[in-house]
């Protein structure tokens, strides 16, 4: 993926971009509204990594409303400093499509350029996910591995699904909890890796071939090669 | 700076009140002494000018019955009776040659028959003030009757002293009074300037100095103190906060420091490096999540969530966040009872209600044993409140240490060495104060049983 990261923090520009860079993105980086106004609007990114607070009189908001009124539709996250929920809420509106606290750990920003991405690709008008040998077919809500089917509670058919959507992509606890249960709290037990551990019990029994990998230091990922 | 710019503000208001307050006097005195001056000239003065006009009218009708001789010896006469100086008397013949009277000469430039002149003659020897009336008889004779007014002129300078002593006094008086208002005014407003240039130091003790009197520089100074005690108040809690913020902060950032310290000046080989520079950062997310849970307590407390408040059902809210903890309680052998008599209707905000009660069954959720349980119930009560109540059988909280217990940082003894960043309570008290209610911790014999009560939207049903 090509990736441009507009960000005037040094370090955390460093970390960003090598981190991108490792994981196998084209990474350009601006480290003022400027440059990043223009690279954003002549050059074609698959995601835009936009820091909330730049240097000089553009900042990042002011970019992405003048990038989103010119049409462009690049998927943009947003980075912060400011955690108020007006300041998020006044992010996405200006056009942001997520939104990340700093300090954030890399494996949540990987993850969730990761999710941007694949979201402006793919359509909504599915009707079966597959990973491997599990279906989920989202009509009937049947869930199946191999020729066995699954039961599964309301909540633990959107989390499988919303792993399965993001299949072979790393979801973070904190993505998880916003999809699935609309909490942007953070609880202070593991909540998240119980219903995690639950539904590992119901989707891989006996020796069947362990689908969802805990991530370490990041998340989960639902993937279908070892 | 500020003492200067008082004492000019002081000057300014106190001399203009008192000035315009003079000039006021002054002017009453003036609208005085222009009526009586006004009744001095038309009544006294004319009365005086009809005496003179009435005196030549007689004489010159003793001159047109009597002839020349009769009137000299009239005058002769009426000079000799008079006291000496009341009237001016002057016959002449044509060319103004004295026939009888008391002036010694015709004065210069009377030679027309006039009335009312004011002329400086000589009386008795002496120059007097005199008011003169002048009559020219047949047969070219000419006749003066005057009036010597030195005595009314003296009556005038008198009045006119004293009118300018009134007005001297009043100025005087004037100025003394707005110097002796001012001072006093100085000297309660310096009290003022004093106090407020200490508090401005940073000492908070410091009170207006008050007199009981009730007059409007006391009311205002007791309003005064009444903000500086609140003021003193939040301070007072917010370094309290802040102390324990310090505390909370500093433990996990000292294990930070001497971990990474350690590290740089052991040297350890590669895999332990990795491992500590791992602990170190789960180090950092616990300072960011003390953090976090801070901020998100100064949000709520700031009110600004409340702008986003939509009718939310409390029972389906703690339904979701008791269905999100099942699999974690059971895990740790907790059985969770949730209770709900219907919807139960509150006007706020979902996700913070929902951390509220997450808040609340993680708290007990730590606490209870294992084979514990927590029982989760949403009641609308007959005071038209709605309760969500969390009750478990663990250990609860002692008496003492109820009220103390949603304070921020407050770690009660049974949640010593257990995890969490003790802002748990305090949030869902924020939470519930925020939506208008009260969060109660009652005893649940045994174990604790935390109640949040919240009021209900929309009108009232009747009593």
């Amino acid at each position: 993926m090509k990736i441009l990261v507009v960000e005037d923090n040094e370090r955390v520009a460093r970390f960003i971009t090598r981190g991108l860079r490792e994981s196998g993105h084209t990474v350009d980086h601006a480290d003022n509204g400027r440059d990043g106004m223009f690279m954003a609007a002549s050059e074609r990114y698959d995601v835009i990594i936009m820091d909330r607070m730049l240097p000089g009189d553009i900042d990042g908001l002011a970019i992405i409303e003048a990038l989103r009124k010119s049409g462009k539709r690049t998927p943009i996250l947003i980075l912060s400093a400011l955690n108020d929920v007006d300041e998020r809420i006044r992010g996405l509106r200006s056009g942001g499509d997520d939104y990340l606290t700093k300090p954030f750990a890399f494996g949540e920003l990987l993850a969730r350029v990761d999710a941007l991405a694949r979201r402006s690709s793919e359509g909504d008008a599915q009707h079966a996910l597959q990973v491997a040998d599990l279906r989920m077919d989202l009509l009937s809500r049947r869930v199946t591995r191999g020729n066995r089917t699954i039961t599964l509670q309301p909540r633990e058919f959107r989390l499988l699904e919303y792993l399965m959507r993001h299949a072979n992509q790393v979801v973070t606890r904190t993505m998880l909890l916003e999809a699935v249960w609309d909490y942007n709290f953070d609880p202070q037990t593991n909540v998240v890796d119980v219903h995690i551990s639950k539904l590992r019990q119901k989707i891989e029994i006996d020796s069947e071939r362990p689908l969802v990998r805990t991530v370490r230091n990041a998340g989960y990922m639902l993937s279908d090669h070892d | 700076m500020t003492s200067r710019v008082n004492t000019r503000l002081m000057r300014s208001s106190a001399l203009t009140w008192a000035l315009a307050y003079v000039l006021v006097g002054l002017g009453a005195l003036a609208a005085f002494a222009a009526t009586l001056w006004y009744a001095w000239t038309f009544t006294v003065l004319t009365a005086r000018e009809e005496i003179l006009l009435d005196d030549a009218q007689r004489l010159t009708a003793v001159f047109q019955r009597d002839g020349v001789a009769a009137l000299t010896a009239r005058i002769e006469e009426r000079i000799a009776m008079q006291i000496a100086g009341e009237r001016a008397l002057l016959l002449t013949d044509s060319r103004y040659r004295k026939l009888a009277g008391n002036l010694a000469a015709w004065p210069p430039g009377m030679e027309e028959n006039t009335d009312n002149h004011a002329v400086t003659a000589s009386l008795a020897g002496q120059p007097a003030r005199t008011l003169l009336v002048v009559r020219t008889l047949p047969g070219g004779y000419h006749l003066l009757v005057g009036r010597d007014v030195t005595l009314s002129l003296l009556l005038e300078r008198r009045f006119a002293w004293g009118l300018g002593t009134a007005m001297t006094f009043l100025l005087v008086v004037g100025a003394l009074g707005a110097i002796l208002m001012r001072r006093r005014l100085l000297v309660r407003v310096q009290g003022i300037d004093a106090t407020v240039s200490a508090i401005m130091q940073g000492d908070l003790r410091h009170r207006l100095p008050s007199r009981k009197s009730g007059d409007e520089l006391d009311t205002l100074s007791q309003t005064l103190n009444g903000m500086l005690d609140h003021i003193e108040y939040l301070i007072a809690s917010v370094s309290n906060v802040s102390n324990s913020i310090a505390h909370d902060l500093r433990t996990p950032l000292a294990e930070l420091r001497s971990r990474l310290e350690e590290l740089a000046t052991t040297r350890p080989a590669a895999a332990e490096t990795f491992a500590e520079i791992d602990a170190a950062v789960l180090d950092l997310d616990r300072v960011m999540r003390i953090f976090n849970a801070l901020l998100r307590l100064a949000e709520i407390d700031s009110g600004a969530r409340r702008s986003g408040f939509v009718r939310v059902d409390a029972a389906a809210v703690a339904a979701k966040v008791v269905e999100f903890y099942e699999p974690a309680a059971e895990q740790k052998g907790v059985r969770v009872f949730f209770e709900a008599d219907g919807a139960a209707a509150v006007a706020g905000d979902p996700v913070l209600l929902a951390q509220a009660v997450s808040n609340l069954i993680d708290n007990s959720l730590k606490s209870v044993a294992e084979h514990g349980s927590i029982s989760v119930r949403v009641s609308c009560r007959a005071d038209s409140t709605v309760e969500i109540a969390v009750a478990d059988n663990g250990p609860g909280i002692a008496d003492i240490d109820k009220p103390k217990a949603a304070e921020r940082f407050f770690r009660g003894d049974t949640s010593r060495g257990s995890p969490g960043v003790g802002l748990g309570l305090s949030i869902v008290e924020a939470v519930a104060k925020l939506h208008g209610g009260v969060l109660q911790l009652l005893d649940n014999h045994p174990g604790l049983l935390a109640q949040m009560v919240l009021p209900v939207p929309g009108p009232r049903p009747a009593a």
